[in-house]
């Protein structure tokens, strides 16, 4: 029977061999070497072909001394500390409020839920108005109904844009990771908690020694998808500061190297384009290794 | 207190919280909905009422401005080709990584789920430069690069699936004369609805979303649209002078609409499938 698939398993596997080379693998591998080379977009500097257009680590280097490459990368890295911690108390609290109330759980995950169907520039648009009309004139102005200042022109500063995005991206994420953590709790027997509520463990003690641990393979998956969503966020920055006010995150600074400067340097943003890379994969490939080596066996 | 009262309380509070909560998540939700009835001028001077009359009006000019009709049918059809792309080649794959239980295999399997690590950016210039080359910056093309880019967590779901689905079915098929086709679309497909459905929730709410690829590949090009590149266009022309709310809203509004329908209809599943994808994991 073994030899039965073993003899298929090129021919079955191959459409998908084809499309992840032609759109990954090949792609990927190019992009590695160009950002070695002058590529222009449309041209090489010094030839007609990139092994002629060799310049070193010459893009790396211009990368660092990038101003905006590197607010981009300081402020992809401040934004992405916050919204996760941020995204995860959040969501673990309302998902033991939620597994808390067995019975009327689901109308609230769904509830909850709905920001996600949405995409990132939709969302965008409507928290912009929220944030410039809603909050800067009605709620939190001089005139408003308390007066907040730091909660009014968010979209109009540095700082207070991170925390704007922040908000944001916390309303739409909840509801994602609410499912994922429910799952999870409800996953942990309640002999477990009895056991211990009955050892005399007060609420704290039962949280920390039995549902954190317990917990441990969705805060793995909930880490994971956080840090690399966070990581990788464009549409919400597009949408709703267009990085105005320095507030570029990686994502949109690789895509918009192309048009900072004339002609196009896209060895410079290929070059980005894998710092990028070796960024998320080594965040999470710890957080990964970190995480799941937590995990208990039961 | 009693045990009882005091349990009693704790939901009375766990309901109070959840259910402010709820009004946080849904007010941006609302204020989209009445702000599609109104003018500018109602819109800046009344930002959180409910509208003065409910008139159509600006809900027909945004969808007339994006050309909502054509927009959601492009959509559509990039949506449910490149998902369906997905599911064909990502299941027979992992299907047969599984069973044939080569070294070949393994490595392969590693190859597509390390790929999960490499976001877009990383390939977005030189996939588009191939693809041009290749006269494929076009819808094709751009259903080619969905499958390519869905691929890798699929075949990770599906693959986790399999492992747990016994073989000796196949075997059965296979006495009784079965090709390998008609063994799988028969008998081993139907058994991994589950992971399916996972596939297309999670799968089909990024592509029909999604901007920057079909900004990328198609751009501003007259005529075929998707609905989120469409709305992106509205709002960079309009919003020249200003922010063009009266445009902003309705047209947010409309291109949500066909989602928020479906999600009703299968929020069971689609639940589900964000549950099951996740434990996958």
């Amino acid at each position: 029977m073994d030899r039965y698939y073993k003899k298929r398993l090129v021919p079955l596997a191959l459409p998908a061999i084809i499309l992840f080379v032609l759109v990954i693998a090949i792609p990927f591998i190019m992009g590695v070497i160009y950002s070695f080379t002058g590529w222009r977009g449309t041209y090489f500097v010094g030839g007609e072909n990139f092994w002629e257009s060799f310049v070193g680590f010459d893009n790396y280097i211009k990368a660092f001394k990038t101003k905006k490459f590197i607010d981009a990368f300081i402020y992809t890295i401040k934004f992405t500390l916050v919204a996760v911690i941020v995204i995860n108390v959040v969501s673990l609290a309302v998902s033991m409020l939620v597994t808390y109330l067995h019975k009327a759980a689901s109308v609230y995950r769904t509830i909850y839920f709905l920001p996600n169907l949405l995409g990132g520039l939709a969302l965008g648009y409507i928290w912009q108005f929220i944030f410039e009309i809603v909050f800067s004139k009605i709620l939190f102005s001089e005139e408003g109904v308390v007066s907040i200042p730091a909660l009014c022109n968010m979209t109009q500063d540095n700082t207070k844009a991170l925390f704007a995005l922040v908000m944001l991206f916390t309303w739409q994420m909840v509801g994602y990771m609410i499912i994922i953590y429910t799952t999870g709790l409800n996953n942990i027997s309640s002999d477990l908690t009895e056991a211990a509520a009955i050892d005399g463990a007060n609420a704290w003690q039962r949280f920390k020694s039995i549902t954190v641990p317990m917990l441990m393979p969705s805060f793995t998956i909930v880490f994971f998808l956080t840090l690399s969503k966070c990581f990788m966020l464009l549409d919400q920055n597009v949408a709703l500061t267009d990085g105005n006010f320095g507030t570029r995150m990686l994502a949109m600074q690789i895509l918009r190297t192309t048009r900072d400067s004339s002609p196009p340097d896209y060895g410079l943003a290929q070059a980005q384009a894998v710092i990028f890379f070796v960024l998320i994969a080594v965040v999470t490939l710890i957080q990964v290794s970190v995480t799941s080596k937590k995990e208990v066996e039961v | 207190m009693s045990m009882k009262g005091r349990h009693k309380a704790g939901q009375i509070v766990a309901h109070i919280a959840l259910i402010l909560i709820s009004i946080y998540t849904l007010a941006p939700l609302v204020f989209l909905l009445f702000n599609s009835f109104k003018s500018n001028n109602e819109i800046v001077e009344s930002p959180i009422a409910m509208p003065l009359a409910w008139t159509l009006d600006y809900i027909k000019s945004a969808a007339e401005q994006i050309n909502f009709i054509k927009a959601m049918g492009v959509t559509f059809i990039i949506t449910v080709l490149s998902v369906g792309l997905l599911i064909l080649i990502s299941s027979l794959s992992a299907w047969v990584m599984v069973r044939s239980k080569t070294k070949m295999a393994k490595v392969l399997y590693l190859v597509f789920t390390a790929a999960m690590l490499i976001p877009f950016q990383s390939v977005m210039y030189p996939l588009l430069d191939i693809f041009e080359k290749m006269g494929l910056k076009n819808i094709p093309g751009l259903i080619i690069m969905y499958g390519g880019f869905g691929l890798s967590m699929s075949v990770f779901l599906y693959h986790g699936f399999i492992k747990s689905v016994p073989q000796a079915l196949e075997e059965a098929a296979i006495i009784d004369g079965a090709n390998i086709f008609q063994m799988f679309f028969n008998v081993v497909f139907p058994l991994l609805k589950g992971t399916t459905v996972t596939v297309i929730v999670l799968n089909g709410m990024w592509i029909w979303n999604d901007y920057l690829l079909p900004f990328l590949v198609i751009g501003n090009r007259d005529g075929v649209k998707t609905l989120t590149l469409e709305l992106y266009f509205a709002r960079l022309t309009a919003g020249q002078y200003g922010n063009p709310w009266e445009l902003i809203f309705p047209a947010v509004l409309v291109t949500i609409i066909p989602i928020v329908v479906l999600y009703i209809f299968l929020q069971k599943y689609i639940v589900a499938g964000v549950a099951e994808g996740a434990v996958k994991m």
